[in-house]
């Protein structure tokens, strides 16, 4: 049998190639078109971390770092406690080391980490790449937004209680609980710890929705005890 | 275990060359990047995909035909180093022709990875040789390489190639401790390689 037909084929092949417009990507030159959810590099919202320390426990690698210290707030009020809360030193990422799995992302109860599509930070040193808060903080700039939500979704859990009418608003009159709290005007609060009664009970005009600054420690205790318990964990 | 070769020099005139030579040398060193790919595990697959035809670090002049060690400047490591390969590595290295350039490509020749904790591999391939870039992710984007390879060009543009530096990456040639590692590492390769375990 003789190599013509085979020769033929291959010149076929690389004619046909040579036809076909080129798909190589212009990386230094042209941006590369990265897919939804890219894991680049990790960001860190440092307003939102409580240094709870979640993700440098889950970390699969251990390359998180997290120093913090406690401060005391002195009592606003006479004779109130003085509270703590947690200040943070140190926020470190060893991206020499991380595996991008993206579990400290998962775990964050507060939303103080992000993934950002960012992929362009090698070094000439490899302690440079322990990227520090401030660092971690620049990458917040590269976070793309959160994806749109579907057709006809729910509303996000943020808006939805943000634009909840307030608690007690549709509420029959009696058991002392203040039934001309909302009728007073606009500056007037209503309670926040009476449960919504099924709509089409109460007759008087709907009240003004409540401002979000309302605290439960603002509110006037005089919530009726059939009204049930008071409800501080369905605020949040 | 390294190899004992006779210390490469670099002539007097490209030493102490004036600043256009060195240019033009660098020019030619950091645009025909003949590339020896040390693949040891998964990363290698991206370097496969960065000189594949979407990638193809041909554009940035990173040549991957080089027939062996001897006949490439600059080495890819990427994947998992263990203790068992580390002889490989250093040996390899050691055969590749002055001035060389290491890129360590992936979480586990940067630092060990995942595997930072095993018994059997080397916590980063900086302690076996030294590294020029470090490309962070696990595995990183075939961009992220091209994006090393880019800033391994940026340091050959800024270097002066002398016999000093050649010496420091000789193992133990150098009286200073601190010069004899790269970075922050106190280990060679002979030195974290380890002999076979008796029998029980």
């Amino acid at each position: 049998m003789s190599p013509l037909p085979g020769i033929l084929k291959g010149l076929a092949t690389t004619a046909r190639t040579a036809m076909r417009p080129t798909h190589t990507a212009e990386y230094p030159d042209v941006a590369p078109d990265l897919p939804p959810r890219s894991r680049g590099v990790i960001a860190l919202l440092e307003e939102n971390c409580t240094s709870c320390m979640l993700c440098a426990r889950e970390c699969p690698d251990w390359c998180i770092y997290i120093d913090s210290h406690k401060e005391t707030v002195p009592a606003t009020t006479e004779g109130g406690r003085d509270r703590q809360r947690n200040v943070l030193d140190r926020f470190a990422i060893d991206f020499s080391l991380c595996m991008y799995c993206g579990i400290c992302i998962e775990v964050c109860p507060f939303d103080a980490l992000f993934w950002s599509p960012q992929f362009e930070y090698s070094e000439v040193d490899i302690r440079d790449l322990i990227h520090e808060k401030d660092r971690l903080g620049q990458w917040m700039a590269t976070v793309p937004p959160p994806p749109a939500l579907d057709e006809r979704a729910a509303e996000p859990g943020e808006i939805a209680a943000a634009t909840k009418p307030a608690r007690g608003a549709g509420l029959v009159g009696g058991a002392g609980t203040a039934p001309g709290a909302g009728a007073t005007g606009p500056g007037a609060r209503m309670p926040r710890t009476v449960r919504p009664r099924p709509a089409g009970t109460g007759t008087r005009p709907p009240t003004p929705r409540e401002p979000l600054t309302g605290t439960p420690e603002s509110v006037p205790d005089d919530t009726p005890p059939a009204a049930g318990p008071p409800a501080d964990g369905e605020t949040r | 275990m390294s190899v004992d070769l006779p210390m490469p020099r670099v002539g007097p005139v490209a030493e102490h060359a004036p600043k256009p030579i060195r240019v033009v040398l660098n020019w030619g060193r950091r645009y025909s990047l003949w590339v020896f790919n040390f693949g040891l595990a998964c990363c290698a697959i991206e370097f496969i995909a960065t000189s594949m035809g979407r990638h193809d670090f041909i554009r940035l002049g990173v040549i991957p035909f080089a027939p062996g060690p001897r006949q490439a400047d600059l080495m890819v490591v990427s994947g998992t180093v263990t203790d068992k390969m580390a002889p490989a590595i250093r040996r390899l290295y050691d055969q590749m022709p002055e001035p060389k350039y290491v890129i360590s490509f992936g979480a586990c020749s940067n630092t060990g990875g995942p595997y930072w904790d095993s018994y059997s591999v080397t916590k980063g391939v900086d302690q076996l040789i030294p590294v020029d870039v470090y490309v962070p992710g696990c595995p990183p984007r075939p961009e992220a390489l091209l994006q090393g390879i880019i800033r391994l060009q940026e340091k050959i543009a800024a270097e002066r190639v002398s016999g000093a530096a050649i010496g420091a990456r000789q193992p133990g040639r150098t009286r200073d401790l601190d010069q004899r590692y790269a970075g922050h590492r106190t280990a060679a390769a002979a030195e974290v390689t380890r002999g076979l375990v008796t029998k029980p």
